[in-house]
């Protein structure tokens, strides 16, 4: 990232993690904690050290990565498309509101078992799952970002001879993206979520299955140590994203101070 | 030649009920000039519309070069009101919009570009630009299309004083020497005559109506910076106001005592 951190910020963060592992840390040792319970941030770094060096991990991690980044590129895909059918035809857009309304309220959890015995214990039950995460968080920005388009820039361009191709290229598409982006954001992190949730409820490889099998065993150390892959996958991913939307969004304006959450 | 426009009888009614415009006739000349005056809300944007095919007449006909518009008005280009540059575009992209979309050379983006003194500033974003200069780029990308027509719906009223009368003498010497047909709304009056051939007013809305056609016989070219001070000008400004302060005052819903609108 080219932006500077500011030191104070910094300083900041270090101490927040410091206080909140150290704590942690002496708990177990003192036996505040109960490390059966809670293990202690050492183990899990130890662990995850391990899991890394003799390379056990990295099989479960590919499996939860290629879940997630399918769901999340099958999902936006499809979201991102039906949202601008349906921001663009209010007919198609009254017909099918109240059913993707419906659709939108079931709970994703409920919907994995049927997954599995459709899909099987593989990774289509995890993408399935994904997909009917991600396609509604980026169905519903889209769909708003294209209706909230300024209407004088799309008759101005109608005006200057656009077809409703190049209306969608050139005005609606870079309009919405904002809007898009932001839901892109959210998806990634849900797509991973609802990855180790399939697996966590019936796989045979992938993080959530490691978890669930550490879980079983009352190995803590082990839950955490799957937390902590997760985690960095996630930063990494929403880095990328990140990136993709200030490439693509350059045109904007410069925030006159940038949080930096 | 047959007329830019040609109004028979039009009137405009939106779906929410409201009658904008009623019985409303007149032509614009090719080549000639004209604007609409009137008090705000009496429907002068609905006009527009109508002429440049956004909006579909209720009721009447509205021909264009002879042909009954159907759909946009293909012959016309629209400078509006508010801004309607594409954030996401550089300058010269919006400069060349028009040509991109009807896949047409580029090369009279940068002619445009460079008469409307923004050639520096063709890899510049809309928001790194002041009011002014944006309207000078929307300008250009409405001229780079080459426009048989051109439409404009208050296009300097955001302006300050000394921008707009520079942009208003730039816009005679551009549309005077394409040949570019007119049709220029705005509330000021002083505008109106200083660029106009001939000057309509329209009366208070809902249900607005033609109440005066002026033909404005000030010799051409016209140094706008020394017009306003001219004999003959304060006497078409007096003619005009007469019309135009009794719908002002209907506008405002009470006899005022008001003096000439300005900006």
């Amino acid at each position: 990232m080219a932006r500077s951190l500011n030191p104070r910020v910094l300083a900041g963060r270090i101490a927040v993690a410091s206080v909140f592992l150290g704590g942690w840390e002496a708990g177990a040792r003192f036996g505040w904690l109960d490390p059966f319970f809670f293990s202690r941030p050492s183990a899990v770094v130890a662990r995850v050290w391990l899991q890394l060096s003799q390379g056990t991990v990295w099989p479960h991690l590919g499996v939860t990565v290629v879940e997630a980044a399918l769901s999340f590129l099958l999902g936006s895909v499809a979201g991102i498309a039906a949202g601008f059918v349906l921001g663009r035809s209010r007919l198609l857009g009254d017909i099918f509101g109240p059913y993707i309304q419906i659709a939108n309220s079931l709970p994703r959890v409920v919907l994995a078992p049927i997954f599995l015995l459709w899909f099987g214990l593989g990774i289509w039950s995890k993408v399935a799952l994904g997909v009917t995460v991600v396609f509604f968080i980026v169905f519903f920005n889209t769909l708003k970002g294209v209706r909230e388009v300024n209407p004088v820039l799309l008759d101005n361009a109608r005006m200057l001879g656009a077809s409703e191709r190049q209306l969608v290229r050139h005005v609606l598409l870079p309009s919405a993206l904002a809007w898009i982006f932001s839901s892109l954001e959210i998806s990634v992190g849900m797509s991973i979520i609802a990855a180790v949730v399939g697996e966590y409820l019936g796989s045979t490889q992938g993080i959530g299955y490691l978890i669930a099998q550490a879980e079983g065993v009352f190995d803590t150390t082990g839950v955490f140590a799957g937390m902590v892959f997760l985690a960095a996958f996630v930063l990494i991913v929403a880095a990328a994203v990140g990136r993709v939307e200030r490439r693509l969004l350059h045109w904007r304006p410069r925030p006159a101070e940038a949080s930096n959450v | 030649m047959p007329a830019a426009l040609q109004f028979s009888s039009v009137s405009k009614r939106y779906d929410s009920g409201y009658e904008a415009i009623e019985r409303i006739s007149f032509t614009v000349a090719a080549r000639r000039f004209v604007s609409i005056v009137g008090p705000s809300g009496c429907g002068k944007s609905t006009v527009l519309n109508l002429a440049a095919g956004l909006l579909s007449a209720s009721a009447g006909e509205v021909e264009s070069f002879g042909e009954p518009l159907a759909g946009l008005n293909r012959r016309a280009a629209y400078l509006f009101q508010q801004d309607a540059l594409l954030p996401w575009k550089s300058v010269l992209e919006n400069a060349q919009l028009g040509l991109e979309l009807r896949g047409m050379a580029h090369d009279a983006a940068h002619d445009w570009l460079r008469r409307v003194g923004l050639q520096a500033f063709a890899t510049r974003y809309p928001h790194e630009l002041s009011g002014g200069m944006r309207k000078r780029v929307a300008l250009a990308q409405c001229l780079a299309v080459q426009p048989d027509l051109l439409l404009m719906d208050e296009p300097f009223s955001a302006l300050d004083i000394h921008t707009r009368l520079r942009m208003e003498q730039e816009l005679l010497d551009w549309v005077g020497a394409a040949g570019t047909t007119v049709l220029f709304i705005t509330h000021d009056l002083e505008e109106a005559i200083a660029l106009s051939d001939e000057v309509l007013v329209l009366s208070a809305g809902p249900r607005s109506h033609l109440v005066g056609r002026y033909e404005i016989d000030l010799p051409r070219p016209r140094p706008l910076l020394d017009l306003k001070t001219e004999p003959r000008f304060a006497e078409i400004y007096k003619s005009i106001w007469h019309d135009l302060r009794g719908e002002v005052v209907k506008a405002l819903g009470g006899d005022h005592q008001g003096g000439p609108a300005h900006g």
